[in-house]
């Protein structure tokens, strides 16, 4: 029984993730206080929510190399349009969801009527939203980020991080586009193969737009939460969230050759890479100690799921 | 016009360098000054890390790879060469060669991961790149100017009238002029243009793969060298910079991502092309942030018309 749940990879990575913070917690029995644990909830939602369009885009397929900016221009947005005043959030914050959504329909255009490869287009997008974002704030800093807003970030009900409920009813949201919708399963199917895809009839171009918009929209709204909880926009805030939303999503279980993969997975992984920077002040790790355990741990991660041990798995299997 | 696509189509450096040539002209009718030797001398210089490290990303594209590890590359080289105090002549050239050697040896280590046990090479590099970024930050935590005062002088050196850029821009020629007619470099670009059909006829796919990341690994770390030497400092995170660079400055030369296609006439071109955006902006007095906008616009461009053309002689049938 126990073999056939870790067999799963989404399984294995929640595996990961409790196996991780239990022997951490054993170590060092602060980590698993109420509140360093609403920390690293909350830590870990920022790097889930800008994964869900990266787990998507990659499920499809694809990849998404423009979220670094997006997210910083949403974050700058956010803060110069709202003034530090919690009103105009109304309109401000739905507007800034609606540019993310263009600028990753942009991406996905790109992608799926001109033929550009995914890893181009969307990197020469991101440079192009920095360099038009420095263009237009001239490096200017904003002026910090409304109250409601870091009560949405870094606040709690009680124990709770809003962050925790919010996350969890995006998760279910996600989990239900991916497996009720025919636009989840157009991008299972497209990821897994475009041309039998799209002989099959599914709208395979309109269903890339959607996916890269979809990717563009959860970019902006993870530079918006993030500048909530930092309380400012800076520029450069995007960057880490590069390397993390895609290594959430590999160590998610998802390939990164499409057609396999689950958001549930990239929640996991978001907690293992969220878990791993705590051990940063713990055992005094200094940056580069923590990249290499970052870089291992994914290595390990694909490594698992490679073709040649899943075939040595099943030979020795019952 | 058939017959110009078609020519674009076979002979893929002939657009970046058509582009590179339009470039150099405006700027010298912007600033005759271009012209001199002195400026040529310069302009190389400034281009030749990004050369280096994009003649690597390159070979590793023509396999049908990605290699994203080669920024960490870069600045690993750096951190050791901004930490070896100031060694000796033969010392020197002993650390230098251990370097190279140390870039070639995790090229060797990214191929065999991703051949041996079949992985992605975009998530595989994206790890090393972790791992290599890691180790690079605890030799040299934070950027330092502790380059060998010889290598500076090296780099900044004349050697029979030409400068140490133009003569590595030359040497760089060469060893393609006689790379690209082994049988190492077909085997590798028929891997990457069909790894099927390459291995059906004896091509070994682990050994053009340990072969291109190897080579790969190499030239990051000349790059880093070359960075090293002529800024006289190292940074653990500097090469972050450099990835995606790298890999435009590949596309934008005619390297094709799905693998088989690639020129190193083409690269240096893309490489030149990137790194003289910055003296249009600055001489149509444009703010510094508009280089990366131009940057990305004309490898979005590049990119777009080349797929345009591949789908016009599609359909022409011809090709």
């Amino acid at each position: 029984m126990m073999r056939l749940h870790l067999s799963n990879p989404i399984a294995r990575s929640y595996a990961a993730a409790l196996l991780l913070f239990v022997l951490v917690s054993l170590y060092s029995p602060g980590f698993a206080s109420p509140s360093h644990v609403a920390t690293l909830i909350t830590l870990a939602s920022f790097i889930g929510i800008v994964a869900i369009g990266q787990t998507i885009v990659i499920i499809g397929g694809g990849i998404d190399l423009s979220v670094p900016w997006f997210m910083t221009t949403a974050a700058m947005l956010v803060t110069g349009l709202a003034h530090g005043q919690d009103l105009p959030l109304i309109w401000v914050v739905p507007l800034i969801l609606v540019a993310g959504l263009c600028a990753g329909a942009i991406n996905g255009t790109g992608i799926a009527f001109l033929r550009v490869p995914p890893i181009v287009m969307t990197m020469s997008v991101n440079v192009i939203t920095q360099g038009i974002l420095l263009v237009v704030t001239r490096g200017f800093p904003p002026p910090p980020a409304p109250g409601a807003l870091q009560f949405v970030a870094a606040g709690k009900f009680g124990p709770v991080p809003v962050m925790l409920l919010f996350w969890a009813l995006l998760t279910a949201i996600v989990v239900f586009v991916e497996r009720r919708t025919r636009f989840g399963r157009s991008v299972y199917a497209i990821g897994s193969n475009r041309t039998v895809a799209t002989l099959s009839g599914i709208p395979v171009a309109r269903t890339i737009v959607i996916a890269y918009a979809v990717s563009g929209m959860t970019a902006a709204l993870g530079g918006i939460l993030v500048t909530g909880y930092s309380r400012q926009a800076y520029l450069g805030m995007g960057d880490p969230y590069l390397f993390t939303s895609i290594a959430a999503v590999a160590i998610g279980g998802a390939s990164i050759l499409g057609g396999t993969g689950s958001y549930l997975g990239t929640v996991a992984g978001a907690l293992v890479l969220t878990i791993l920077t705590g051990l940063l002040p713990i055992f005094r790790l200094d940056a580069g100690a923590l990249r290499i355990i970052y870089g291992a741990v994914i290595l390990v991660t694909v490594a698992i799921a490679a073709p040649w041990l899943r075939g040595l798995l099943r030979r020795q299997g019952p | 016009m058939n017959g110009v696509v078609s020519l674009l189509r076979r002979h893929v450096w002939i657009a970046p360098l058509a582009l590179f040539g339009v470039l150099f002209v405006v700027i010298g009718i912007l600033r005759p000054t271009t012209f001199a030797m002195g400026q040529i001398n310069i302009k190389v210089a400034a281009a030749m890390t990004l050369i280096l490290i994009a003649t690597g990303e390159t070979i590793v594209l023509m396999r049908g790879g990605i290699d994203l590890s080669v920024g960490a590359i870069l600045s690993i080289a750096t951190a050791i060469a901004a930490t070896r105090g100031d060694p000796g002549t033969v010392e020197s050239w002993l650390w230098i060669g251990a370097i190279l050697a140390i870039g070639a040896g995790i090229g060797v280590a990214n191929g065999l991961i991703i051949s041996v046990l079949q992985l992605q090479p975009f998530v595989v590099t994206l790890a090393t790149w972790a791992i290599i970024e890691g180790s690079a930050l605890i030799i040299l935590p934070s950027e330092s100017s502790g380059v060998p005062a010889s290598w500076v002088a090296a780099a900044y050196g004349k050697y029979l009238g030409v400068s140490m850029a133009v003569g590595l821009l030359v040497i760089l020629l060469l060893l393609w002029a006689w790379f690209s007619r082994t049988r190492a470099f077909a085997a590798i670009r028929a891997a990457g243009s069909s790894e099927r059909a390459a291995f059906l006829q004896g091509v070994s796919l682990t050994a053009t793969n340990t072969g291109a990341y190897a080579l790969s690994g190499f030239f990051a770390a000349a790059a880093g060298v070359y960075f090293a030497a002529q800024t006289g400092a190292g940074s653990p995170t500097l090469g972050a910079q450099y990835i995606l660079p790298a890999i435009a400055a590949a596309v934008i030369g005619g390297t094709s991502l799905a693998g088989g296609r690639a020129t190193i006439i083409g690269t240096i071109a893309g490489a030149l092309i990137l790194t003289m955006i910055g003296d249009v902006v600055f001489l149509l007095k444009l703010q510094s942030y508009w280089q990366p906008v131009m940057s990305g616009l004309i490898l979005m461009l590049v990119v777009v018309l080349t797929s345009l053309i591949e789908v016009r002689s599609r359909q022409g049938g011809g090709g």
